[in-house]
């Protein structure tokens, strides 16, 4: 079933009185239970597509249909509340919150997505997804003492934990080594599957394209297909 | 969750940092007013502790105590107006005490009223500090002015003027110590509009005691000091927000990312400097208050409650204008702003 929509979008970046259009009407659609991949040459637009897709920035023209709603015609707190309730996200680097544990940096996306659930439901949650990425050992950990694959896992835990619609995923797997990136792959994947996700991802690396239903490829601002 | 809380007990040598250093500048702001009340106590208690109303003096004696000179029939006509009005007159000069040592104090006398003590010709009553330098009641007091002797009848607490304790003395002798016949001062209590009267120049309390030499400088001085220290903690929760806020951009990119809201952000931030102003201004009000029950008695440092309260309110306005300008970075961060630069 179709969740997701990229209609026509473009994006236009002006760098003083250079107009350059990174997006040329980009064309996508998205299925549930279905892991994307976004392949192509440094440059050609992935991230752009991903972000603008994801709510993090405006279009400049087109449409982001998703929920019967279009998120370019959307607010600034219409976007954010979406966000926060129906997407998650995973980059290159976990960003997580120096200051909280990695139980705390869950907790604080339940805050955030505003879930209904009560502190006990929370918390079995909590010790369900990290079971699920493999992180219920460093529960009370802070960022600084876990690994990178430690810590892209709990990204991904926080990135799933308020239970959303679609994942996006922008080269997860960059900074780790290549037996860590598998796992995290494997993870995605997984995941998807099992909790029925959208996900788009973007990444480079070849290998990890087994692992996807679909594969996209972006050509200087256009999506070729594959 | 509160994640104000959580920053603060993960970094707490960070904010305790600021804490003693919004706790100096606060303590060091209480002791300087404490000082500016108690000296201005020390200055002008006799005018300060007068209830609120006008104070007359002669037009001509464009603003000089010492110059002024009521017309007699002026100063009859005013106090037939107000029953509560009181003529009066202040002289700086000298007593000596039985050892022939010489005091320098400000002679006072006025018409007979309940705001100034009136005694008997050849009488005396002295500020409570006089006490202290070892004068008794019964004494006698000479004046190289005055051909008779001051019997010490008693003391009042807390009369000085021009830093010097007040001697109140009989109209009769003050005539003869000054050779005046006229009063310099008229002080008509009560808030009602003052007298027009072209021989005369009204001033309001405030006005008055800054026709007082010194009385002026000393304040607008020690004030000064005061503002300054207000304004430059002000600044200095700026800095150190702001500077706390550059470091955590890429933080609040992703916040703001997984759909952190901007006001969470600022309420975090406020959070903080709220705590931490109040833990700081906690200390600080406890050891100068401390201090103004152990502060010996000749050091004059008289910090009130009020003005302590009022100080603490400033302390947290500014703290919050000086957070919350240098938080104005946090409005701009954009989501993308940490994924496109890297690892937070
Ligand atoms: N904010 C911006 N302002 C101006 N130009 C931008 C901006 N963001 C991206 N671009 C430009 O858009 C183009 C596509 O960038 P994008 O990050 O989408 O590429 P990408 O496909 O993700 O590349 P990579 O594989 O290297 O991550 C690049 O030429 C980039 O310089
Ligand atoms: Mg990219």
């Amino acid at each position: 079933m179709t969740l997701f929509t990229i209609d026509n979008v473009r994006k236009t970046f002006t760098n003083g009185e250079v107009k350059e259009e990174i997006l040329k009407g980009v064309n996508l659609t998205l299925k549930e239970g279905e892991l994307t991949a976004l392949v192509g040459a440094s440059g050609s637009g992935k991230s752009t597509l991903l972000t603008i897709a994801a709510g993090l920035q405006s279009a400049s023209d087109g449409k982001i249909l998703f929920e019967g709603g279009n998120l370019t015609e959307m607010n600034g707190d219409q976007v954010r509340k979406i966000r926060a309730s129906k997407f998650g996200f995973v980059f290159q680097f976990a960003h997580l919150v120096p200051f909280l544990t990695v139980e705390e940096q869950l907790l604080l996306m339940l805050d955030v997505s505003e879930s209904k659930i009560n502190k006990t439901e929370q918390k079995r949650g909590i010790d369900n997804i990290l079971t699920l990425v493999g992180m219920d050992h460093r529960k009370h950990a802070y960022p600084s003492t876990l690994s990178g694959g430690e810590k892209q896992r709990v990204a991904i835990a926080r990135a799933i934990i308020h239970k959303p619609k679609v994942l996006f995923a922008d080269e997860p797997t960059a900074s780790l080594d290549s037996t860590k990136s598998r796992d995290v792959m494997t993870l995605l994947r997984d995941l998807t599957k099992s909790l029925n996700l959208t996900t788009l991802m973007v990444t480079h690396d070849e290998e990890i394209l087994s692992n996807a239903d679909r594969i996209i490829k972006m050509s200087d601002g256009l999506v070729l297909g594959r | 969750m509160n994640m104000a809380w959580k920053e603060m007990k993960k970094n707490k040598m960070r904010f305790m940092i600021l804490g003693s250093i919004v706790f100096l500048v606060s303590l060091l702001t209480f002791i300087i007013s404490g000082l500016a009340n108690g000296l201005s106590q020390d200055n002008a208690a006799l005018i300060k502790d007068l209830p609120d109303g006008q104070f007359y003096m002669s037009t001509e004696a464009e603003q000089t105590i010492n110059l002024s000179k009521i017309d007699t029939d002026v100063q009859g006509k005013l106090l037939n107006k107000h029953k509560e009005a009181v003529a009066f007159s202040i002289q700086m000069g000298f007593l000596n005490d039985e050892d022939e040592k010489q005091q320098s104090v400000a002679f006072v006398t006025s018409t007979e009223s309940q705001l100034f003590e009136n005694v008997q010709k050849g009488e005396v009553v002295l500020d409570q500090s006089m006490q202290d330098k070892g004068i008794q009641v019964g004494d006698s007091l000479t004046s190289n002015q005055y051909s008779g002797k001051f019997i010490v009848k008693g003391f009042s607490d807390q009369k000085k003027f021009s830093h010097a304790p007040v001697a109140f003395i009989n109209t009769e002798d003050y005539r003869e110590m000054y050779r005046a016949t006229e009063m310099q001062l008229i002080f008509v209590p009560g808030k009602d509009s003052p007298d027009a009267a072209k021989e005369l120049e009204v001033f309001t309390k405030k006005e008055f005691l800054n026709t007082i030499s010194s009385y002026k400088a000393e304040q607008t001085s020690l004030n000064m000091i005061v503002w300054f220290l207000v304004v430059i903690s002000g600044m200095l929760f700026g800095i150190f927000f702001y500077l706390m806020n550059v470091q955590k951009m890429g933080l609040y990119g992703i916040l703001k990312a997984i759909g952190v809201k901007t006001r969470t952000l600022f309420k975090m931030m406020w959070t903080q400097m709220i705590f931490i102003t109040g833990m700081a201004l906690m200390i600080s009000i406890t050891l100068s208050q401390v201090l103004n029950m152990l502060a010996p008695k000749d050091m004059p440092f008289h910090l009130t409650l009020e003005t302590t309260r009022q100080l603490s309110i400033v302390f947290f306005m500014i703290g919050f204008i000086g957070s919350t300008i240098s938080g104005i970075q946090i409005k701009k961060v954009e989501p993308l702003h940490a994924i496109q630069r890297g690892e937070v």
